[in-house]
């Protein structure tokens, strides 16, 4: 049993967020590109974990039920994210994403 | 609780450099070391929250798993691992979108709740019985999506495809 005070956690998610969106705007390569939403998305489970940790009501456990479940999903992100890497490679030979642009007219 | 600020302290400075590294340094494979190094770092930060499972499941699935899926990833394609990234420069657009976001949470840090929370701690055993029960149709959502996901990664990546 701890204390703390939210506004701290709640402003370091808000920096991590910050982080993610930083790299989705100006990194070129997929991989940095994949890199910077798993910033982005964990900072969003951050914040499920704490609002569940500070809740003392019974169903509190649902956040960290949710957060459990964002990060299989955010696993499952990356597999498929890698598998288009590959693809994307063995089409364009490289993973630069300004150079993915077939659909581009 | 002053060392349990001084740890959270701690941890979240740790959390924004490597996170900050992660993005800004040139070599790929060091991104990796770094991002692995934050996916840690977020385990610690679970359990100083009192939510233990999470802290192991984000040591096993990120620090473990995700950190070698990228890491095959650099490997397999490109000739040289520890070849540099080009610079990439910021745009106007970029800025101004930051400069827009800084304002709307400069102006929403002055609604963050003050005073002190006290962190509940639960057992592991109740957070199953919640996320088999009442949470179950999340975890068979997840399920569902993962199996999706495991058809379309073979798709995207099996032979004879042009």
């Amino acid at each position: 049993m701890s204390a703390f005070s939210p506004a701290g956690l709640l402003a370091l998610s808000g920096a991590l967020l910050g982080l993610g969106l930083f790299g989705i705007l100006t990194r070129r390569n997929f991989i940095l590109l994949l890199i910077s939403v798993e910033i982005a998305i964990n900072a969003a489970v951050l914040n499920f974990v704490y609002f569940a940790a500070f809740s003392g009501s019974s169903s509190a456990l649902s956040g960290q039920a949710i957060a459990v479940v964002l990060i299989g999903l955010a696993a499952t992100e990356v597999a498929v994210g890698l598998a288009i890497v590959l693809g994307l490679n063995r089409l364009r030979g490289s993973i630069n994403v300004a150079e993915a642009s077939a659909l581009r007219r | 609780m002053i060392l349990e600020e001084l740890a959270f302290l701690v941890i979240a400075a740790v959390a924004i450099v490597t996170a900050a590294n992660a993005l800004l340094v040139r070599e790929l494979v060091h991104t990796i070391l770094w991002i692995a190094l934050f996916f840690v770092d977020l385990a610690a930060l679970y359990f100083l929250l009192a939510a233990p499972f999470l802290g192991v499941l984000e040591l096993g699935v990120y620090a473990g798993a995700v950190t070698i899926l990228l890491l095959f990833g650099v490997m397999v394609t490109r000739k040289r691992i520890f070849a540099r990234e080009a610079v990439t420069g910021i745009g106007p657009a970029p800025l101004l979108l930051a400069g827009l976001v800084l304002a709307v949470v400069v102006v929403g840090a002055e609604e963050l709740p003050s005073g002190e929370g006290t962190v509940h701690a639960y057992a592991p055993a109740l957070l199953s019985q919640a996320l088999f029960n009442a949470d179950g149709p999340w975890l068979l959502l997840l399920g569902l999506a993962m199996l999706s996901a495991l058809a379309g990664a073979i798709y995207l990546v099996r032979e004879g495809r042009e």
